[in-house]
């Protein structure tokens, strides 16, 4: 091997650093054993280093390469999707150590470190992500120099200083790209996250649902208003509408359930200024946002559905940020369809009998709907239901029975659930709704973080002339959940994040923790709200108002320009370095005539001087030996027989030797 | 075609003795005619011996042979006076080394005093002995043989006394062809040696010297020897770049290579024909450089191009 085709220890070094640096955020998504071909792989390489062991031959690399994707194979059953790709990208990353023997070697393991360091956001775009990638990136770029330096033997801080400032340099060229270069959508979809649980409220509601959200610190969404923060009792963010009961769960309908004519959400009146917020949600890899009642999407692509809720046409698989305006006093369906109320009076024949006959009971006592809610709700804060995170398990049948006649301890799906069974059997149109009520406000930059466990379900109930009405039951047992949060509702039972010890949500009574916790969920609001939220409509709105409406044309125009604006002085910088050592009219006419022989198939070799080369281009090409003589021995008499000012006559005798020398091309001479 | 006909004839007559090398016949013509002294490393009985007892023959010059040891004195080499009873006074008795060729055999096996006794009169073409500086004959040239250093019982010369030489060759095996015809070849009768005819006089070393420093060196030559000099200070795979007066060696002779070729300028093979011998000990390679003095040379030779590009 060529001494110039070594890798040197130093870049050695920073290789095997940057490559668990790589693996790390991974680590926790990929099956150990493939952290322990990383071990294995960088003990391998170091053995070589020493002298110990040797490189792999054919055959082991081929073992390994069918053990690596047979591996994969049994870890995910499967080698599509995004997960067993990566997973497959990450050990060949691995393997390609144990046969890094050159340089060259080198430069690709390098240049898949820069693209391994892209794929994390494939699962992640927080900040501390982004700051991490940006260390990999130096790390990577710092094996490079080392790769670049082999007269160091120490491990020194100049090669990582060197990288920093080349990281810290192209951070500007970066900035530009982000903010002008064009925000194409995907050519092809990857199967996505196929192995990422589902978090967040789910499309259907059976008892304990909600209840095991409550136990998650994970933040939901982040609110901000433009205006003053509505009070937290009513922040009902309405995710979903079950009105289907079916299999002992609640689900929404179905699209296919509803009539053509009912697809479309019926007009509403809208009076008064509207509240205006912005959503930055986490993704849940569902497609229904979450918005305050009566809502109307700003943001392009998100839609409403018959039921006023909002949802995206995909699903959300990266942080999603919407604006939306929200009229909390506007009427719902001022009249309901037959098939409307048909649906939501529905109730599983035959089950339920003594809350059926409780129903009955109820609705000959009271004169309206009105009174009839009250009459329930009172029914619920007077007699001895309990609230609390951990229900009793219920039977499979006769579960609303067995909730309000026996158990009497829930969570807000029991009490949803059961108040509207009793609705609905006393002939009222009721439904259940599903979403997150409340919010942690961060007094640092006024926006209302929701997390996991305000995750909630209340009811909606129809009545004459008002329309849907929002009744939550939870509010009756346990006023304080509402009001203050769930935090407060659980203090007796101390069952608040019970799984998670080490939530820094748990520890809010430290004064300093918390603060340090709002200040990061402040910053992370900015990063969301900037960068993530920079899409295609966002970058065309901000051209927009920079350049006075934007077209096409133009902008490719500030593109360029600003491309030109950055990569101009360094151009220039570079050109007139060159200029400086000019080649003179003779060597340009000499380059031509080598270019012309390279062409027929002879071609100089590097540092090959002029008369050798002649001699061998004629030996190769014997038909135009005369020409390459002549030509040859006219440069070698102008360059360095004569002082400049060359001789004009032979100076112009050459560049018509040249000009007339045209051999023909490589395939011509060939045959 | 006057210079290059003699030079061939004597380039012949040497190799009719030394089979097979011719190249490394003309360089040490070409370092003979530069002024300069030459180291020839190799194992033993590669004919190393053979090549400059023939030189002398060729160029008519008095030859002396030094074999050095581990107890060699500078005096045996210099000379030493000695008491004369008849006339009560001292009288200098010249060591071998005022002669006009010198061979120094295994000049690493001597200790450095020697060696540098020699090396000395080498560098200054006189020698002091007693207070008496004594010159030496005109021309004088040394031959120095060297066994590789890794050879135990040696001591390696220094890089700063290496510089010394102008040029330094490697003889190597012959070719199979030629050694063949060396085994074919009858064996003169005992150990006498063939005495070969003086090809070029006093007088034809003396033009080829006056008309070697006349050949002409372009701005472009230059220019592309200092940028070989400048890549061996700065790129990291040496450890010594070339000194001026290395790199002065080099313009030396490949100015009586241009000559020796009947080039009244200088192009950049001459460079490129000369480099390997004049500037392979002088390079140091760089600690973790894994080649030696000629892949460096080898490495120069390919990395800066004759055009500046």
């Amino acid at each position: 091997m060529k001494p110039d085709q070594q890798v040197p220890r130093n870049a050695l070094v920073w290789i095997i650093i940057s490559l668990f640096t790589l693996v790390a955020p991974h680590a926790e998504r990929l099956p150990l054993w493939v952290l322990a071909v990383y071990l294995f792989a960088a003990g391998w390489r170091i053995m070589v280093y020493q002298g110990r062991w040797s490189f792999p031959g054919r055959l082991v690399k081929t073992a390994l390469i069918v053990a690596g994707f047979s591996g994969i194979y049994l870890s995910y059953g499967s080698l599509l999707g995004l997960e067993p790709t990566i997973a497959l990208l990450l050990t060949a990353f691995a393997l390609k150590l144990v046969e890094l023997h050159r340089r060259k070697d080198a430069y690709v393991l390098l240049f898949l470190g820069y693209f391994i360091c892209i794929t994390e956001f494939l699962f992640s775009q927080d900040l501390l992500v982004v700051l991490y990638s940006l260390f990999n990136v130096v790390l990577v770029t710092t094996a490079l120099v080392a790769l670049h330096r082999p007269g160091e033997h120490q491990f020194n801080r100049k090669t990582i200083r060197l990288a920093s400032i080349l990281v810290l340099q192209s951070l500007p060229l970066m900035l530009v790209l982000f903010f002008l270069f064009p925000r194409i959508g995907p050519l092809w979809t990857v199967p996505i996250k196929s192995h990422t649980a589902k978090t967040g409220v789910s499309d259907f509601m059976r008892p304990g649902d909600i209840s095991r959200l409550g136990k998650s610190d994970e933040v939901a969404f982040r609110v901000q208003f433009d205006g003053d923060i509505p009070p937290q009792s009513s922040l009902y963010w309405r995710g979903l509408v079950f009105s289907r009961l079916e299999e002992g769960a609640w689900r929404s309908l179905r699209y296919y359930d509803i009539p053509a004519s009912e697809r479309r959400p019926p007009p509403v009146a809208i009076q008064g200024e509207p509240l205006g917020y912005q959503v930055i949600m986490a993704p849940t890899q569902q497609n229904w946002l979450y918005s305050l009642r009566y809502a109307r999407p700003v943001t392009p692509g998100v839609m409403s559905s018959a039921d006023y809720l909002l949802f995206s046409p995909t699903e959300v698989e990266d942080e999603r940020l919407y604006r939306v305006q929200s009229w909390p006093d506007a009427v719902l369906d001022a009249t309901l369809s037959d098939w409307r109320r048909e649906i939501d009076l529905r109730l599983p024949a035959g089950e339920n009998p003594r809350t059926l006959a409780l129903a009955a009971q109820l609705r000959a006592r009271a004169g309206d709907d009105a009174e009839l809610v009250q009459a329930v709700l009172e029914m619920f804060s007077r007699q001895a239901f309990g609230y609390t995170l951990e229900p009793p398990l219920l039977p499979s049948r006769d579960q609303v029975d067995a909730f309000l006649f026996q158990s009497r301890l829930g969570f807000c799906e029991h009490f949803a659930a059961a108040f509207v069974t009793l609705m609905r059997a006393a002939g009222v149109p009721a439904r259940v709704v599903a979403g997150y009520q409340g919010g942690e406000i961060n007094p640092l930059n006024r926006t209302v973080i929701v997390h996991q466990f305000d995750a909630h379900a209340w009811a909606e109930v129809w009545l004459e002339g008002e329309g849907w009405v929002r009744v939550d039951p939870t509010a009756a047992v346990a006023p304080e959940r509402i009001e203050w949060g769930l935090e407060q509702a659980m203090e007796g039972e101390g069952s608040f994040l019970s799984d998670s010890p080490l939530s820094p949500l748990r520890y809010r009574g430290i004064a300093w923790l918390n603060t340090l916790r709002l200040r990061y969920d402040a910053l992370t609001w900015r990063w969301q709200s900037w960068v993530v939220g920079f899409d295609r409509a966002e970058q065309f709105r901000l051209l927009n108002k920079a350049f006075d409406g934007i077209s096409a044309r133009k902008f490719m125009a500030v593109l360029l320009a600003s491309g030109l604006l950055v990569l101009g002085p360094v151009a220039f910088t570079l050109l007139r370095k060159r200029h400086q050592h000019q080649l003179s009219e003779t060597d340009r006419c000499y380059l031509r005539f080598c270019d012309r022989l390279a062409g027929a198939g002879v071609r100089r070799e590097p540092g090959e001087p002029p008369l050798v080369f002649a001699a061998r281009a004629a030996r190769e090409l014997p038909a135009l030996a005369p020409g390459i003589q002549r030509i040859s021995a006219l440069y070698v008499q102008l360059t360095y027989a004569l002082e400049p000012p060359a001789d004009s006559a032979a100076l112009a005798e050459f560049r018509r030797a040249v000009r007339q020398f045209s051999p023909p091309a490589r395939a011509a001479a060939g045959s | 075609m006057q210079i290059q006909g003699l030079i061939d004839a004597a380039v012949a007559e040497v190799g009719s003795v030394l089979l097979g090398k011719e190249p490394q016949i003309r360089l040490a013509l070409c370092c003979l005619f530069s002024r300069g002294h030459l180291l020839i490393e190799d194992l033993p009985g590669m004919g190393k011996t053979t090549l400059s007892h023939a030189l002398a023959d060729v160029l008519g010059l008095s030859w002396k042979r030094v074999q050095f040891t581990s107890d060699l004195l500078p005096a045996d080499i210099l000379g030493v006076s000695i008491y004369n009873r008849s006339d009560a006074s001292f009288s200098f008795h010249p060591g071998p080394i005022f002669t006009q060729l010198l061979l120094a055999d295994e000049i690493n096996r001597t200790t450095p005093r020697t060696q540098s006794a020699l090396l000395e009169a080498m560098a200054e073409q006189q020698v002091t002995v007693e207070g008496e500086t004594r010159p030496l004959p005109e021309p004088f040239f040394v031959i120095a043989t060297q066994n590789p250093v890794h050879q135990s019982g040696t001591y390696p010369l220094p890089e700063s006394q290496l510089d010394r030489f102008l040029m330094r060759l490697e003889l190597g095996y012959p070719h199979p062809r030629a050694e063949r015809q060396m085994f074919q070849r009858k064996r003169t009768s005992g150990s006498e040696r063939v005495v070969l005819k003086q090809r070029i006089s006093h007088e034809q070393l003396q033009l080829i010297r006056t008309q070697a420093a006349a050949v002409h060196a372009s701005d472009n030559l230059l220019d592309y020897l200092q940028r070989l000099v400048a890549y061996t200070r700065s790129s990291a795979e040496f450890a010594v770049g070339l000194s001026p007066r290395g790199a002065l060696a080099l313009l030396d002779c490949a100015r009586t290579w241009a000559l020796m070729h009947n080039r009244g300028h200088l192009v950049p093979e001459d460079l490129q024909m000369v480099l390997p011998a004049v500037a392979a000990h002088r390079l140091v390679p760089a600690g973790d450089y894994a080649g030696d003095g000629m892949a460096l040379v080898e490495l120069l030779r390919r990395e800066v191009d004759v055009i500046r590009a």
